[in-house]
């Protein structure tokens, strides 16, 4: 499978996106950020289907939220960052 | 035992508080530490108590929503915040020790004191407005008497402060659970609040509503940009450090629900019917001098002569009625009312009392005024 990490600046922060995302009918998964991508140090991200991030983006602006950074994960567990 | 001291700790809980709170000691680990189900479990309580507290407090946003240790951490985080050393602070003339000890903390601060009247209002505001100006780095204010159950003005005083550009900070300790605590409505810079008093929650625990920037009073770990050595920028993390009391979180998340069924209104107006109840019983009892108002809240002081107010706790004790007597840590407020000298003997009622209780305290309180101390 393959996702979209949205990264996000606490862990608050992704618990508020992920309902956001979940109201709308996105599924949304909030997990740790992968070390490899993180480069701040510990954090979270929001995790949603590959097909959903368009409409996720949407949603979250109408909320005035903004994501961090968004990467996407591949079936071979790469990431690749996505400028949204 | 008739528990009479709810302005201090509400001794009686609603049965989900404690179960709760024992629930999570084996349930859940530390929010923001771990993406494994107890941890990510402990997350969720964590939010789901923010977003509770800031549905009941008009917050706009959960993060905004600050767990801390008591109401005194998150004044001191407040205060400490707002004002600086060498700068002005106005406070009202019913505040606790712990408005202004952490005020006398910092270096070279001028402490206004807006006194008023006890139970007068407007007496009140007119003095915030002579104090009020310009340059003045926070006003705190009390929205109830700990002492005395005085309602303080708070929605006028929180627009005198909007009209005048002066931060607002607001103590809730005795109004959080009860009254109307607008966080946005009032423009308020802060919001603090104890969560084991009229929220029903565990000893240990508190919030802080955040309306503008805050600065840490800890620093630490918070699960978050670890990489760096500032704490990080955002809320509510920026106030956070450390392992958070999560059996606490859980308790209070219990309470904020019950307090939220049940409804500020109503549990107020239980306890205000309770209070003015136990005075009626006062009424004319030779001796006994009640503090009573309109503007007052579901607690009340009184004075019996020639007894000290220690005594007078002490012997109800023994009768099996539970008080608090003294300055009740609050020497400022009983220099306004005048009682600095004799103390008082402080009565507060909560959602749990019963009318007969209000009864048999009055009763306890007359025999003890005729003499009958021992």
């Amino acid at each position: 499978m393959v996702y979209y990490l949205i990264i996000c600046r606490s862990l608050t922060y992704a618990q508020r996106t992920a309902q956001v995302l979940e109201r709308v009918g996105i599924p949304s998964w909030v997990q740790r950020s992968p070390k490899l991508i993180s480069r701040e140090g510990c954090g979270y991200c929001v995790r949603i289907p590959e097909r959903r991030l368009t409409d996720a983006l949407t949603v979250l602006r109408r909320e005035g939220m903004s994501p961090k950074q968004v990467f996407l994960q591949t079936a071979e567990g790469e990431y690749s960052e996505v400028k949204p | 035992m008739i528990y009479l001291d709810s302005a201090a700790t509400t001794l009686e809980k609603p049965g989900t508080v404690p179960r709760a709170a024992a629930w999570a000691m084996t349930h859940l680990a530390s929010p923001g530490r771990g993406g494994h189900a107890p941890g990510m479990g402990a997350a969720k309580l964590m939010y789901d108590m923010r977003e509770q507290a800031a549905r009941l407090f008009h917050v706009g946003d959960p993060e905004q929503v600050v767990l801390t240790y008591n109401a005194t951490h998150g004044l001191n985080i407040a205060i400490r915040s707002l004002v600086k050393p060498g700068g002005t602070a106005v406070i009202s003339g019913y505040e606790h020790n712990a408005v202004t000890r952490p005020l006398h903390a910092i270096p070279g601060v001028t402490v206004k004191v807006a006194a008023g009247p006890l139970f007068d209002p407007d007496g009140v505001y007119a003095a915030f407005e002579r104090e009020v100006t310009p340059g003045v780095d926070a006003v705190i204010c009390s929205h109830v008497s700990n002492v005395f159950g005085f309602i303080q003005p708070v929605d006028r005083i929180a627009r005198l402060c909007r009209e005048r550009g002066v931060p607002l900070i607001v103590d809730a300790s005795q109004s959080a659970g009860t009254l109307s605590v607008d966080l946005e409505g009032w423009g308020a810079a802060f919001v603090a609040m104890p969560g084991h008093k009229g929220l029903y929650g565990p000893q240990g625990t508190g919030l802080l509503l955040c309306g503008g920037d805050a600065q840490p009073l800890l620093h630490g770990g918070t699960g978050s940009l670890s990489v760096s050595q500032e704490m990080p920028d955002f809320l509510p993390d920026r106030l956070e450090a450390g392992t958070h009391n999560v059996c606490g979180a859980a308790g209070l998340l219990a309470g904020l629900r019950f307090v939220s069924r049940t409804g500020p209104g109503r549990i107020h107006a239980h306890e205000r019917a309770l209070a003015r109840r136990f005075m009626d019983r006062l009424e004319g009892a030779p001796g006994v001098r009640v503090f009573r108002g309109e503007a007052q809240s579901g607690l009340c002081s009184v004075i019996l002569d020639g007894l000290d107010c220690e005594e007078t706790g002490e012997a109800l004790a023994r009768r099996g009625v539970a008080v608090r007597a003294g300055l009740h840590c609050a020497p400022l407020a009983h220099r306004t009312a005048g009682t600095q000298d004799t103390g008082t003997v402080r009565f507060s009622f909560s959602a749990f009392n019963r009318p007969d209780q209000a009864d048999r305290a009055a009763a306890a309180v007359r025999r003890l005024a005729q003499g009958g101390r021992y």
